[in-house]
């Protein structure tokens, strides 16, 4: 991305806002087709709870559609994961400079946060129930 | 922020830019500016959180334009990713359907936050007239310098005079971890728990419970799919295992009526509505 | 590409590790990771003594490693790691304070004798007064994970007392405040509070490391570094603008005084350490404190010592109004915990006097204060966990009266703790006063020594309350039980009680340590 160096043209960039704008309108126009193209001819059966289960009955207005705490180790993992990789980013872009030494420093800081994981994994905290 | 965008677009007027730069401007900040307005006036609470994705993630790529790689990815990872996924797991915590409640709590508070908004917005855009009047533009930064702020400046950085501190960054994740399992995880498998998926089968084929397949469905002449509605045996009577004893406790009256609409014992509905009844008594009819 | 290719030839090179300075924190920090591995690894009837052994043996080799490398430690100290850790004299005493009363700490927490399983809930993660909750009750399991989580805090306090930059101070506060939020809400008895003070402490720490990156943010845009030793440089020159010198430091001082618990920025004191189980309000009151001011001293000490004439007058004002609210509030408390928290306040303030004098014997003084009111807290916390009606601890004061009556040596310790606290002479406390005072009155602050005194006899009527209350009231007839400690429990008082009279009669070879040498500046 920075091949260009400070002086290069900002032309690099554009290629990127046009992956953007082509990403931002292939969801838009995928979500829109649905409905404009479907054929909507609903009957009782279809307005039903899909295939089995009790019918739903009507939620309370404060409160509902809350999700469990148990999810919040999934949100928590995640969020380790996205700032471990925050610091790798720099290390894997500097990484020929830093040598067998930073590869040693990177290590550590892997080795120290799988720890981590070890720990949730031993525990059941990635067990789907 | 459209005012700002404007002030924007005079710098860049002034200032030498290239074209491929005024292009994505012109396509991001609108888009920028969309998300923002939209955020603001979602009342969904979720489809607020949405809006803001779209900001921040056009203010990455706007970041990434003015040579800040990093900070653009950062904004990407750990705002659009990070942060607002926590957003919407709090949002989903608090319920994704519960709305705002219109009381105010605090008193005043909608006039001092609206003398607040309007002060932050005169700050900025006093700081925005003089950056754009007074302040001469500043050559662009060589990323590969730590001055340069870019990712490979800041990997020699944090791999030499910082390493330490980087070092025990992994023990606040380890302390996180600990943390969300301590706080929100259960052990459910331990002896007073709840059984897996897997113990609950193998308890079931070693004829711990009723079964070991589930019980039977509504069937091809139900008028419904809910387990609320009876299997009809071939000969057209109820299955007495389709019944479920707990939908029998709770809704009987209920059930007590289709029960009786499924034996067609009820009188018959007009030709147009779309129960199975009629196709049932169409079949009775028939044979 | 080119240019890319040219910058990328030159090496990053190693940075001096100075291994025999820094070991006493990375046996600290790692043994707190095989901690983790214990809790992820042993099966459930192991864990507890396995964490016990671990974290007393994890303390007791920090310890040999400190003492091994004071003996040959230069003595104007020395920095290590490019320069973000400073080891220096008052490093390593503080250090040594830290270690010897996490230690007593540590052994509170591991007590299982009081209370069956020990101060710590079985499952954290079940919501309190579910029918799971109440089949817990009698579990005796605990959550092991507070040892590794202790010894991390532990770890980022002894961080932050010898971070020589901004970036590591914020990072080791960080490391030291997670955990602590954490053990705060995992109480065996009265959950709920517990959890409102570990969500109250989180939200105002939060808003205090808020305030201290922000601080960080205006100072390194101001000096161009963040590290002490520039941003002192920086404050010679004049071309600068002064408004983000002292705007960033203002910021800073409110998230570090928020950590000491000192003045305005105390609120969260007495919830957070009524709330929270009595062995980890023992830790916090003791070690943090020993952590906040360290740092403190140190930010204050080398990067703004030549602009302490501007900062002085504030933190004036800061030390009277937190030693007003400690010793005004205090008197109307009618919870244990909550006084000796306004306790803490009132002290905060005493503290901060000696902090801002930044003379030899100022910094001497509050290292030795420090050390004085940690083992006197810690032990005052110890004495309060053995108070003990059917729902746990007895903490209202009508509970304590008469209780001379029940049990006189409980009674006996406790009045000579509350001396101690209150600073009467042949304790550590009038020492710790002594020296501190003195050295604010040589420094030229013979004004706040008058109102600290003031505050301190205000102060002392609090402690001598709950003594008369425990000799001359009779008790209740459905009073408290004192609960027989265990070993565990036994010692640490045992340590808390002798040390606070040890340096109370002969505190000399205590402040010549604390007097041994300054701060590294480089």
């Amino acid at each position: 991305m920075a091949q260009g160096g400070p002086d290069a043209g900002l032309g690099v960039y554009l290629p990127l806002v046009l992956i953007f704008v082509l990403a931002l309108a292939f969801a838009t126009l995928s979500v829109l087709l649905g409905p404009l193209l479907g054929p909507s001819r609903f009957n009782r059966a279809k307005f039903s709870a899909y295939e089995c289960g009790i019918e739903p009955s009507p939620q309370p207005l404060v409160g509902a559609g809350r999700m469990p705490v148990a999810y919040y180790v999934t949100a928590m993992l995640f969020i380790l994961f996205d700032i471990e990789m925050v610091f790798l980013f720099p290390y894997a872009v500097s990484a020929d400079a830093l040598g067998l030494w930073g590869v040693a420093a990177a290590t550590l800081f892997i080795a120290t946060f799988f720890i981590a994981d070890a720990y949730v994994w031993r525990r059941g905290g990635l067990d789907w129930n | 922020m459209t005012p700002t965008a404007l002030f924007l677009a005079q710098a860049g007027a002034d200032a030498t830019v290239s074209t491929g730069e005024a292009i994505s401007f012109w396509v991001l900040a609108p888009i920028a500016v969309a998300g923002a307005l939209g955020m603001i006036f979602a009342r969904n609470a979720v489809h607020s959180a949405l809006w803001l994705v779209l900001t921040m993630l056009s203010l990455g790529m706007l970041y990434l334009i003015q040579q800040a790689p990093f900070l653009g990815f950062t904004q990407i990872i750990v705002y659009t990713g990070a942060i607002m996924m926590l957003f919407l797991f709090v949002l989903m915590m608090v319920g994704r359907e519960s709305s705002d409640s219109v009381v105010e709590v605090l008193r005043g508070q909608r006039l001092a936050a609206a003398i607040l908004g309007i002060g932050v917005a005169g700050v900025l855009a006093g700081a925005l007239t003089r950056a754009l009047a007074d302040v001469t533009p500043a050559p662009p930064l060589d990323p590969w310098t730590p001055e340069g702020g870019a990712a490979g400046g800041l990997g020699r950085l944090i791999f030499s005079d910082y390493l330490f501190p980087f070092e025990l960054t992994s023990a606040l994740l380890i302390t996180a971890a600990m943390g969300a399992m301590v706080l929100a995880f259960t052990d459910r498998h331990g002896k007073t728990g709840k059984r897996s998926q897997r113990e609950l089968v193998e308890a079931r084929f070693r004829g711990e419970y009723e079964r070991p397949s589930p019980k039977p469905g509504p069937g091809v002449f139900a008028t419904s799919n809910s387990v609320a509605t009876p299997a009809l045996l071939p000969d057209g009577s109820v299955a007495p295992e389709s019944l479920s004893e707990l939908i029998e406790s709770t809704s009987a009256a209920k059930l007590s009526g289709e029960r009786k609409q499924v034996a067609g014992d009820t009188p018959q509905p007009d030709a147009h509505s779309l129960t199975g009844s009629e196709e049932q008594s169409e079949e009775r009819e028939n044979s | 590409m080119n240019v890319f290719l040219a910058q990328q030839a030159d090496r990053i090179e190693l940075p001096a590790i100075d291994y025999a300075a820094i070991l006493p924190m990375l046996i600290i920090l790692g043994a707190a990771c095989i901690g983790v591995l214990f809790e992820a690894f042993l099966p459930k009837h192991q864990r507890w003594p396995g964490q016990v052994v671990l974290t007393l043996l994890a303390i007791a080799a920090a310890g040999v490693a400190l003492g091994a490398y004071v003996g040959g430690s230069p003595a104007e100290g020395t920095t290590t790691l490019s320069g973000t850790l400073s080891i220096d004299r008052p490093a390593l005493f503080l250090w040594g304070t830290l270690l010897a009363l996490a230690l007593g700490a540590v052994l509170l927490i591991a007590d299982r004798s009081i209370e069956p399983g020990g101060a710590f809930v079985a499952q954290a993660g079940i919501a309190p007064g579910t029918v799971q909750d109440r089949a817990q009750v009698g579990s005796t399991g605990m959550q092991t994970e507070v040892f590794p989580l202790a010894l991390f805090a532990l770890g980022g306090m002894m961080a932050f007392c010898s971070a020589n930059d901004l970036l590591t101070m914020f990072i080791a506060l960080e490391v030291l405040s997670l955990p602590l939020y954490l053990m705060c809400g995992l109480a065996r008895r009265r959950r709920l509070l517990s959890q409102e003070a570990a969500v109250k402490y989180f939200l105002l720490g939060a808003f205090a490391s808020a305030f201290f990156l922000y601080g960080l943010a205006l100072l390194y845009g101001y000096a161009g570094s963040v590290k002490l030793a520039d941003i002192a440089n920086a404050t010679a020159g004049t071309d600068r603008s002064d408004t983000l010198l002292f705007a960033g430091l203002g910021l800073l001082m409110v998230g570090l005084l928020f950590k000491g618990s000192v003045g305005p920025f105390h609120t969260w004191t007495p919830d957070v350490y009524q709330g929270a189980p009595t062995p980890v309000t023992a830790f916090m009151a003791a070690c943090t404190k020993v952590a906040a001011f360290g740092g403190m001293l140190r930010v204050l000490t080398v990067a703004f010592e030549s602009t302490s004439w501007e900062w002085r007058g504030v933190l004036w004002g800061v030390a009277i109004v937190s030693m007003l609210i400690g010793a005004v509030l205090g008197l109307t408390q009618t919870d244990v915990k909550r006084m000796i928290a306004y306790s803490s306040i009132a002290h905060a303030g005493f503290l901060l006097i000696g902090t801002m004098a930044l003379t030899e014997d100022g910094l001497s003084g509050t290292l030795f204060y420090l050390l004085a009111y940690g083992f006197t807290t810690l032990a005052a916390f110890g004495v309060i966990s053995l108070v003990r009606d059917s729902t746990g601890e007895a903490t209202h004061l009508s509970a304590w009266a008469g209780l001379a009556k029940r049990s006189p040596l409980l009674a006996a310790v406790f009045t000579f703790l509350l001396l101690a606290l209150a600073g009467i002479p042949l304790t550590s406390g009038f020492v710790g006063k002594f020296v501190v005072f003195s050295a604010a009155l040589s420094d030229g602050m013979a004004p706040l020594v008058v109102i600290a005194l003031v505050f301190s006899a205000v102060a002392a009527f609090f402690y001598l309350r709950v003594v008369v209350l425990m000799y001359f009231s009779e008790p209740a007839a459905d009073g408290p039980t004192v609960s027989v400690p265990g070993a565990f429990t036994t010692a640490a008082i045992t340590l808390g009680v002798a040390v606070t009279l040890l340096l109370g009669v002969l505190p000399a070879f205590a402040l010549d340590w604390a007097g041994a040498g300054g701060f590294a500046i480089s």
